[in-house]
C-alpha cells in the first residue's frame, strides 16, 4: 500500500501537505515506468526555479529516462518555494525512496484543498487499471 | 482493421521535420499517425538534453538541430527516419515503456528480414559499434536497441507529454564519417534510398500490428502548428539551451 498521508494525481505526481507547504514528488509507478527497474536509467531533469507561478495541471519540469523525455506536472496550483538539488545529480533517490528523499519541488499552494485528486487506495485501483 | 495516417515527408528541412513531429504529438486526438521520413540538408541532431559541446561531431555536420526526444545525437544522412505519434493508452504503447520499444522494434525488424538482415535486441551483448565520448546515439546502447552485424542499426527515442507519446526511430541505410562503423542495410542493399525502403517498413507495420496504413498529409491546424515550432527548432537559442 501506497502512503496514506498525501494524495495522488493521474499523471503520476504525489503532494503532500507539510504545514503551508505542499511536496510535490513522482510515484513508484511513475518512476518504474521510466527506468524499467534500473535505478541508474534515469539521467536527467529539469526544475523550475523558485518564485515560478504554476497552474494546477500544468507542466513544471522534464526528467529523462534512457528511452523517453517525460513531463512532471503540478497537482495543484501554487508557487514554487524550493526543487530537491540532491536530486538532479542523482536521481536514483527517485528510485530508492519516491516517498521522502525524492521530493521533487515545495510549493506554498493557492489552498490547502487536495480536491479532485486521489487518496491511496484510489489511485491504487487507478494504478491496477493501468497494467491490463 | 484499425486504420492509422501515414505522412510522408522526403528530403525536409530538419527544423520542418522535428516541428511537424512536435505537432503530431500535440494532436490530440487525432488518429495514430506514422511519418516516413529523410532531411534535407542531412543535419546531425542533439538529444533533448545534450550540450552542444560535448559532441564533436557537430562541428562537422552540415546542419546541427536540438531534438524534443532524448538520447544521443545522430546524423541524419542514410537513414530512414520515423516517428509514431499516439495516445499513451493506445496498445501499442500502454504498459512498461520498454515493451512498447520491443513491439515497435518487432516490426522494424519484420522490415529489416525482407532484406536477409536478421535484427535482434542487444540483450546484455556487448557490441563493436560501442564509442566513449562522441555523444553518438549509435555509440551507445541498451538492451533494447536492435542490433545486426554485432552493431547497433536503429537508433530511437521517446517523448511523453499530455497523455501522447511521439516515438522517433532511425534505421540506418548506410553510415556516415561522423557515425562510422554501425550496422547498415549497405551489405545487403548498395545505396538504398529511404523513399524504396519505405513500402518495406510499410507493410511490416501493417502486417505486425494487424492495421492499415492510409496516405494522408497533416490537416491544417496541425500543419499551422508545425511552423509555428520549426522556428523554435531553427533558433540559436534553443539549439544552444544547455
Amino acid at each position: 500500500m501506497r502512503p496514506n498521508d498525501r494524495k495522488y494525481a493521474q499523471s503520476h505526481e504525489w503532494v503532500k501537505l507539510d504545514g503551508d507547504v505542499a511536496i510535490i514528488g513522482i510515484t513508484d509507478f511513475a518512476v518504474q515506468e521510466l527506468s524499467n527497474g534500473n535505478e541508474s536509467d534515469l539521467v536527467y531533469c529539469d526544475l523550475p526555479d523558485a518564485g515560478r507561478m504554476l497552474a494546477a495541471g500544468e507542466t513544471f519540469g522534464e526528467i529523462e529516462s534512457v528511452k523517453a523525455v517525460s513531463d512532471l506536472y503540478a497537482p495543484i496550483a501554487g508557487e514554487v518555494l524550493e526543487t530537491n538539488a540532491a536530486i538532479e545529480d542523482h536521481l536514483e533517490i527517485l528510485s530508492k525512496d519516491p516517498w521522502g528523499a525524492g521530493w521533487i519541488i515545495k510549493i506554498k499552494p493557492e489552498s490547502k484543498k487536495l480536491d479532485g485528486l486521489m487518496d491511496a487506495a484510489e489511485y491504487e485501483k487507478f494504478v491496477a487499471s493501468k497494467k491490463h | 482493421m484499425e486504420t492509422w495516417r501515414l505522412v510522408t515527408t522526403w528530403n525536409a528541412q530538419p527544423a520542418f521535420n522535428l516541428g511537424l513531429d512536435e505537432a503530431l504529438l500535440e494532436s490530440a486526438g487525432a488518429p495514430v499517425t506514422v511519418r516516413f521520413y529523410s532531411w534535407k540538408p542531412g543535419a546531425l541532431s542533439l538529444g533533448y538534453f545534450q550540450r552542444l559541446e560535448d559532441v564533436p561531431a557537430a562541428l562537422d555536420a552540415r546542419a546541427v538541430v536540438r531534438r524534443f526526444t532524448g538520447g544521443g545525437a545522430i546524423h541524419h544522412q542514410r537513414e530512414l527516419t520515423f516517428s509514431i505519434a499516439a495516445e499513451t493508452e493506445h496498445p501499442l504503447y500502454r504498459g512498461p515503456i520498454a515493451e512498447s520499444y520491443a513491439r515497435v522494434h518487432a516490426a522494424v525488424a519484420r522490415a529489416l528480414a525482407t532484406l536477409g538482415v536478421t535484427a535482434e535486441l542487444r540483450g546484455e551483448r556487448s557490441l563493436a559499434s560501442e564509442r566513449e565520448g562522441t555523444g553518438m546515439c549509435f555509440h551507445k546502447s541498451s538492451p533494447l536497441d536492435l542490433v545486426w552485424n554485432e552493431r547497433k542499426g536503429v537508433g530511437s527515442a521517446q517523448r511523453r507529454s499530455k497523455g501522447r507519446v511521439l516515438h522517433h526511430g532511425s534505421i540506418k541505410l548506410g553510415t556516415t564519417p561522423l557515425e562510422g562503423d554501425i550496422a547498415t542495410l549497405e551489405h545487403v542493399a548498395r545505396g538504398l534510398e529511404p523513399e524504396s525502403f519505405a513500402p518495406r517498413l510499410r507493410e511490416a507495420f501493417e502486417a505486425h500490428f494487424g492495421v492499415k496504413l492510409v496516405a494522408d498529409v497533416p490537416d491544417a491546424l496541425e500543419r499551422g502548428r508545425a511552423k509555428e515550432l520549426a522556428v523554435r527548432f531553427a533558433s540559436d537559442e534553443f539549439l544552444r539551451r544547455r
